[in-house]
Order: structure tokens, then sequence, then C-alpha cells
């Protein structure tokens, strides 16, 4: 979120606004060769469920319009893809220009070619017409996002009527032993692995400290409600350290 | 139930899923006259819906409550009977199965999976050579023919030795009338012996 002086974070710092998207993306030129890798490593493969978890909230039928918002490598495309068959369009949007290569060139050799849309987009801005998308998904994306709200109405905007959003985000763990435990992991454990396997600490560390800035359940849930979106819910998974958000636009 | 483990499972069965129709060439096409329909599936003793979509690739798994073309509600023990389409009438009677929907679309499914080949020796040959795999898949074959019989001669013996035990055990009149003789005999030898003690006596 942005301030009056429009500054916002950027994990535990405090930067001017602008500054943030490049801060970011440099965060994600550097980590986006070994994203998946890690992504295995630091949830020991459980993202994937949390990802199938969102295919299953989405309702999504062969035939749909799905924008895949901050996609990254693509995990969360190649699942609507497969789902939407011939007749639909995925289309997978990242700010990040690197981390949209790496997804382009791993949905390709995945045989994923016919129905995959790649554009590289800033969520608060988003370069499509009004009632676009059947489902939008953002996955691990919004808490980059300098200004949410804008990243929020955007979507509604490009959101059909009927149509639905799902955020899939980290959030906060439901019971105070667990937010121990997962703050111990996040900050010692977390960075150290970063270091080893891509030889970057501070992208990790920044990982961590932007979780812990995120809106927790109950703030999105808000935030997506004051964006239009009606009957938003959400769904606390491994004991709240990841929440699915989910909203209609009617 | 464990969080996310519907997810898991259907995870590792779509996996699984597209492998097997890989490694058989003739699936795909088979597999085109099911794209699009879509069968839900959920077990008595785990109440999670696993919801099987048909593409032309592959056969896709997820979890959730939408509608579909056919739903089934069966238990574990019926499950296994569902492969045999004659006993089907009678699980429904005996309120062992529920079908709601398209029944042809779970006999289409039925009939898919009955028919899908994989060609292991293909696969197996990738890592050991032609040669290697053929002898491989022999003699799998072979063994699984030899376990066949096997089997076979065994529930045809039980089956003897059960007809035959049913035919020399004796009924329950046999067994009644066998133990009045038995009581009949035993009062008979007590009175010889009061007799016989009668006439050490005198």
């Amino acid at each position: 979120m942005t301030d009056k002086q429009n500054t916002t974070h950027f994990g535990y710092k405090t930067v001017a606004a602008e500054q943030k998207v490049s801060l970011v993306a440099n965060v994600f030129h550097s980590v986006a060769a070994k994203y998946d890798v890690m992504n295995d490593l630091m949830s020991l493969g459980i993202h994937r469920l949390w990802k199938r978890f969102t295919i299953d909230c989405s309702g999504v039928r062969p035939g749909q319009q799905v924008l895949d918002l901050a996609g990254g490598t693509g995990d969360i495309t190649a699942l609507f893809s497969k789902r939407v068959g011939p007749t639909g369009k995925v289309v997978l949007a990242d700010i990040n220009a690197s981390m949209l290569n790496v997804g382009r060139d791993k949905l390709r050799d995945l045989g994923l070619v016919n129905n995959i849309e790649y554009v590289q987009a800033n969520a608060e801005a988003l370069p499509f017409a009004d009632n676009s998308f059947d489902i939008i998904s953002i996955g691990f994306g919004l808490r980059n996002v300098t200004d949410k709200d804008a990243a929020l109405r955007s979507m509604f905007r490009v959101l059909k009527p009927g149509g639905r959003l799902l955020v899939l985000e980290f959030s906060k763990p439901e019971q105070e032993w667990l937010s121990k435990v997962y703050d111990l992991y996040s900050f010692k454990l977390l960075p150290a692995m970063g270091q080893l396997v891509a030889n970057d600490k501070e992208s990790y560390q920044y990982l961590a400290e932007s979780i812990r800035m995120h809106p927790d359940q109950e703030t999105l849930k808000t935030m997506m409600q004051d964006a239009g979106f009606a009957e938003v819910s959400y769904h606390n998974l491994t004991g709240g350290i990841v929440a699915l958000h989910r909203g209609y636009k009617f | 139930m464990l969080p996310l483990l519907p997810q898991f499972i259907c995870a590792v069965a779509e996996t699984a899923m597209a492998k097997l129709i890989a490694m058989d060439p003739d699936a795909k096409s088979r597999l085109a006259r099911l794209a699009g329909k879509q069968l839900s599936f959920r077990l008595k003793e785990w109440p999670t819906t696993v919801v099987l979509s048909a593409t032309h690739e592959t056969i896709l798994f997820n979890q959730h409550d939408n509608s579909v073309d056919c739903a089934i509600v069966t238990d574990m023990a019926s499950l296994r009977l569902l492969r045999d389409p004659s006993q089907l009438t009678r699980l429904i009677k005996a309120d062992a199965l529920q079908i709601d929907g398209d029944i042809q679309v779970a006999q289409q499914y039925s009939h898919f999976f009955q028919q899908l080949n994989p060609d292991w020796q293909q696969r197996l040959s990738l890592y050991v050579g032609d040669g290697a795999a053929h002898k491989i898949s022999q003699s799998l074959l072979q063994w699984q023919h030899y376990l066949s019989q096997k089997s076979q001669a065994l529930a045809q013996m039980g089956g003897e030795l059960l007809q035959d035990e049913l035919s020399v055990s004796p009924d329950k009149a046999e067994l009644a009338q066998f133990s009045r003789a038995v009581s009949d005999l035993a009062a008979r030898t007590d009175v010889l012996q009061q007799q016989l003690a009668a006439c050490r006596e005198s």
C-alpha cells in the first residue's frame, strides 16, 4: 500500500513508490532461473498442491478465457491450459520479462503452445479490454505489487460479470506456535537456502519480509470488497501460511 | 482427513494417467470419443468427490462439486464389482451404487480404462535395450500366465474340496439321529453293566 508521501514497503524497508517496481524487478531477474527449484525446496513441493487447490476452486470449464496474473514460471497457467482446452485461452501475464521467458520456455517444453498467450503487463494497469476474462488468478504475486488497491480495481475491470478472481498468497498463520516456527524458518533457513541454491541471500530475505508486510486474511478480504468484488471469502491452507481468497464480479 | 490430500491424490493420478496414455499408441484415438465428458466419483468411506475430465490428450483429475455428466457414489466393497456391467443393476438395487446422470458416460470411461494397454516393453527398452526389454517382458508374461493358471487351479481345487466336504458332511437330521443312537447305546450299556454287576453278586 502507498501512503500520502508516495512511499511504500520493500520488505521491511520504506522506499519511494516508483522505486519499488525496479527493486522487485531486480529480485525476480535474479531468482528467475532457479525459481522453480527454490519453490520446490522451500515448500517441500506443497506449492503444487496449493496451486491445484486454486484450480479446484476456480470452477474452470473448457472454452473459458483465463488470465494468470504474475504467472511467473507458468505453473498455474499449465493447469488452466489443459482445462480450458483448444477452445479456451490462458493469458500468462507478468511484469518481469525474465520470469516470463522462463515460463514460456517451460510451457513450450511441456508441449503447451496452442492456447497460451504471453503478455508483459503491470497488474495496476492491465492492458486488456473491460470484461475480458472469466477467471483471473494471481498466485504469490500480489504482495509484490506497489499499489495493491489499484491492481485489484484493474482486475475487477477486466473480469467479465459473473467471473471470479482467485488470489493465492502467503498470509498469517492461524496458530501462535506455527507463527514462531514459520518465523524461524523464514528468517534463518530461507535466506541460507537462497544463498546455497541460488547464490542470492538478499532476494530470499526480501521474500520473508514481504510476506510479513502483506495484508492478513481479513484485510485482504476487505481490500477485495472495496475494489468491487462480491461474495469474497478465503480459505486458509497449511495453517494459514497461505490463503486463497476468492471474489466474484456481479 | 489430511488437508490437501485430495489434491495430492489427484496430482498423482493425473500424472500416472498421462504416462499410461502416452505409453499406449491407440489411447488417444479412443480418448477422442470421451473428450469433453466429465465423470465424478465418490466413495462412501471417503467424503471427497474426484472429477475425471477427458480431453483429447489426457484425463484430468480434480476435486470439486460442480455439475458433471455422470456422478457415481459407491463403497469400497463394491468397487471391484463395477468392472462387471452385469452387476450394476444388482448393486443399484442393493443401494451399494448410486448413479446420477448419463450412465453411458460411466460405461465409456470404464471401457476406456479396460482397453488401456500401455506398451511397457517400449518404455523399458529405453533403459535396458530392445533385447533385454523383450526378454524381461516375455518372462513377466510367462510369470503372469503361470500365476493366473495357479490361481485358477487353486480356486477350482478349493471349490471341489468344498463340494466334497459338503457331500460327506452329515446334515442336521443325520447328526441328530446319530446323537440319539449314541445316547441309546450309552443307556443300553449302563443297563448291561448293572445286569453284569447283579450276576457277579448272585
